[in-house]
């Protein structure tokens, strides 16, 4: 027979030992506190913000690498606009829940990259003031265009211009991302090379299975006419 | 009006209105802060001496957090939506305020400087207690206004829920407070804090403590806290009643909403902890007020740390614990108290005996009641897959 | 002078709260006017030093049977009402006779008792005085009461069942 109302009480017990806990014991803190001073012990994923007037800001590469904030578009080694990923599809724009997407898109295919020609996002804008951060645009994203960004310095006097980023500004290369989100990127990386390859072989296959099935052909064909030559004989 | 009176009036009522939302604003920065060390988070610390830049080497903790927050508030547009009704939307926020702060008079607080004027103390008017529970219903109102002025369905939402709860769980708020008010013979609050003088606070009398309990519990319900914050559930209806209420009259939502629980609070200090009573005040008479305080900041301390621990209830689970549970049990808790009162207890034999019979009976009530409430769910037992 | 100027204020608030109570279409606006009139008459209750019954009018008739209308009307249909209908109807200048012929009935014995304050103060409010005065000089009063509250329901019933619509039979070919 349990006590009646035991299950508050040790949920109590469990809330009160964090709360104390977390001002003895700094690895139990989840976020990180900006204002640590350089030379306190800081755990493994604490950042550090500037705190005197002057500082840099700290760039995006200090913050933990599995923070997310908004999306970014990716592109590839080169000039940003001739590597870009993003194909116009408009798979997100669709999917996005708060619908804070906007796609425009290009008249004509653009080349890149030795693929197939393709569209491109004339106009790509998303609204962070209404964004949610919920990464469904990267996860419906076939092309591994777009994925989350972890800029936070984002403040601005505009309220409505000024949080709507532009194709421009969420253009970001390849190599940033693996700055800010290592783990992510390279796993992306061999993901998108395995497929590749994949897809390369299958090729390869089918081309070889095309010329193997085209050269039966011909030898069928070359030992039909041979019997009507014999026949006619 | 003579002017005596209206400056009795004025010191008896503007401290009031000075000291408490002076306690809300360091209320708001201690429950975030709480809540934030209970989640291993740090909680608001940049804001410090008002207004530097960064609070910089003077951030006193985040101690300027709720300035920077009021003065947010105050410059936030006013958004009324469209199909709103205009009036009501403005009204409600300041009917929820009203009532709050009104209330706040019926507290016996004794500050050093209300002892001279003390016939207009409102607390010792003969139905001080009566009052209290009168004019907090009001609150119920204001949160109605505000639901149907808004012309959203998750505000009406959050107003039905906010009447079916108030309601609901003002029967075994005042049923727990019967009790005291019985026992002392009175409804004036000032003489039932001074039953309670020295350490006889009603606390530590089995059926005060049970009734502390419930009366607790049931306040909780009364001002919308978790886990019974169903009318401003963020997850479910948004914020509820106050979806639509942004800039100024959010924050006069907020300030009724703290002040409803200072309030509740220091009914419940009144009636169970002894009032101004502690050590130290037969030499240094001011040292009462500060006991108040003290106590209303326990209780609020608890509120918090509730918060911090309990997931919200469900609507039938919220509507099953009032009326089949905490009702029961005040009702039983008043015949307790009165077999208590008559039996002797002149020796320890006789107080540990009525301690261990009434709570007995309440704890097996309880446990009854506990059994029958029990959801009718066995374990399912699956048929058609293996 | 004190009590005057707030017997004024407050009977000004209840008189005006019961007439939009009365005017407004809107049956929520009607409802919190009905609760001013009802705060107005608990501060008049008060000003007469009965707190108790101050205390009782906020209770019962704000807290719960405002709540109850509140209820209720959540529960029936266009409650923003419609402006375009005027509140005027055939029997209005009956209804005026009558309102007007309750009100002096309820004046009455008032009138007739005058009791100065000073023999107000030193009525002791007891039950069996309570029961008194309403069987002796309020008996009149108390039956205009009642008939008027059967009125009343009687009224509200037939208002809940709404206008019936003419047969087939009965309408004109
Ligand atoms: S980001 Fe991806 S999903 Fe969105 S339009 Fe570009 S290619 Fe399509
Ligand atoms: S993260 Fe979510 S909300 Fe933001 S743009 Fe992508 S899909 Fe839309």
């Amino acid at each position: 027979m349990s006590l009646l109302g035991g299950g508050i009480l040790k949920g109590m017990a469990v809330t009160l030992r964090n709360f104390v806990g977390s001002y003895f014991d700094r690895d139990r803190l989840t976020t990180n506190d900006y204002a640590w001073r350089a030379g306190d012990s800081l755990p493994q994923h604490a950042g550090e913000y500037p705190k005197e007037e002057g500082e840099q800001l700290r760039d995006t590469t200090t913050v933990s690498q599995y923070s997310r904030n908004f999306p970014m578009l990716l592109h590839d080694e080169g000039e940003a606009m001739d590597t870009i990923r993003c194909v116009a599809c408009q798979i997100c724009e669709r999917e996005c829940p708060p619908q804070c997407i906007y796609i425009e898109k290009s008249t004509e295919k653009m080349e890149r990259g030795g693929n197939k020609a393709q569209f491109y996002p004339a106009k790509f804008d998303i609204d962070v003031s209404v964004c949610m951060s919920c990464q469904i645009c990267v996860e419906v994203c076939p092309f591994d265009a777009i994925v989350m960004n972890s800029q936070f310095e984002l403040s601005t006097s505009n309220r409505f211009g000024g949080l709507l980023l532009r194709r421009d500004d969420l253009l970001k290369s390849n190599g940033y991302y693996h700055k800010i989100h290592p783990e992510e990127a390279a796993a992306r990386d061999r993901r998108m090379a395995e497929e590749k390859a994949a897809k390369e072989a299958k090729k390869k296959a089918a081309a070889e299975a095309a010329r193997k099935k085209a050269e039966e052909k011909a030898k069928a064909e070359a030992e039909a006419d041979d019997k009507k030559q014999e026949d006619t004989q | 009006m003579s002017p005596d009176l209206v400056r009795d009036i004025l010191i008896a009522t503007v401290p009031l209105m000075v000291i408490f939302p002076t306690l809300f604003a360091f209320t708001t920065w201690l429950e975030r802060k709480a809540l934030a060390r209970i989640q291993n988070r740090i909680g608001p610390n940049k804001v410090g001496v008002p207004l530097t830049r960064y609070g910089g080497r003077f951030s006193l903790f985040g101690l300027g957090q709720p300035l920077a927050d009021g003065i947010k508030m105050l410059f936030k547009e006013n958004i009324v939506p469209r199909d709103a009704d205009r009036l009501f939307h403005l009204l409600a926020p300041i009917l929820a305020l009203i009532p709050a702060m009104l209330v706040l008079c019926f507290l016996p607080i004794e500050f050093p400087w209300t002892e001279s004027l003390l016939p207009v103390q409102a607390f010792l008017l003969d139905g001080a207690v009566i009052f209290f529970f009168a004019i907090t219903g009001l609150n119920t109102l204001a949160i109605f206004m505000a639901g149907w002025a808004s012309r959203n369905k998750y505000s009406l939402l959050g107003g039905m829920r906010a009447i079916a709860q108030m309601v609901s769980y003002e029967i075994p708020l005042v049923l727990s407070a019967v009790v005291v008010v019985m026992m002392v013979g009175s409804l004036n609050a000032a003489e039932i804090a001074n039953a309670q003088a020295g350490w006889n606070w009603f606390v530590f009398t089995p059926w005060g403590l049970a009734a502390f309990v419930i009366f607790f519990i049931a306040s909780l319900a009364e001002t919308n806290r978790s886990p019974f914050d169903l009318p401003e559930a963020e997850s479910e209806i948004i914020a509820g009643y106050f979806t639509e209420y942004s800039g100024f009259k959010f924050a006069l939502f907020f300030l009724g909403e703290y002040i409803a629980m200072f309030a509740i609070s220091g009914l419940a200090v009144t009636l169970f902890l002894g009032g101004g009573a502690g050590p130290g005040i037969a030499t240094l008479p001011w040292l009462s007020a500060m006991w108040f305080i003290a106590k209303i900041f326990a209780l609020i301390a608890v509120m918090i740390w509730l918060r911090g621990t309990l997931p919200r209830l469900r609507v039938d689970q919220l509507m099953g614990f009032a009326w089949k549970f905490l009702l029961p049990l005040s009702i039983l808790n008043i015949l307790v108290a009165g077999f208590a009162h008559f039996i002797p207890q002149e020796n320890i034999v006789s107080k540990v005996a009525v301690w261990v019979v009434s709570l007995g009976i309440l704890y097996m009530a309880a446990k009854g009641l506990n059994q029958l409430n029990r959801p009718n769910v066995r374990p399912r037992d699956y048929k058609y897959a293996e | 002078m004190n009590e005057e100027i707030a017997f004024w204020m407050l009977s000004a608030i209840a008189v005006l709260g019961a007439l939009v109570a009365v005017r407004k279409r809107n049956l929520i606006h009607g409802v919190f006017a009905l609760m001013v009139f009802f705060a107005g008459l608990a501060g008049l209750f008060l000003l007469l030093l009965a707190e108790f019954i101050a205390a009782a009018q906020i209770l019962v008739y704000i807290g719960a049977v405002g709540i109850l209308l509140l209820f209720a009307i959540m529960l029936t249909e266009r409650v923003a009402g419609d402006d375009g209908r005027r509140m005027t109807s055939r029997g209005w200048f009956w209804g005026l006779v009558a309102a007007v012929a309750v009100f002096v009935v309820l004046l009455l014995p008032p009138i007739q008792q005058f009791p100065s304050p000073e023999h107000a103060r030193a009525i002791e409010p007891s039950v069996k005085e309570l029961g008194e005065k309403l069987m002796h000089p309020y008996v009149v009063t108390l039956e205009v009461l009642a008939l008027l509250l059967t009125a009343a329901l009687i009224g509200a019933v037939t208002a809940a069942q709404g206008v019936r619509m003419p047969k087939e039979e009965d309408s004109p070919e």
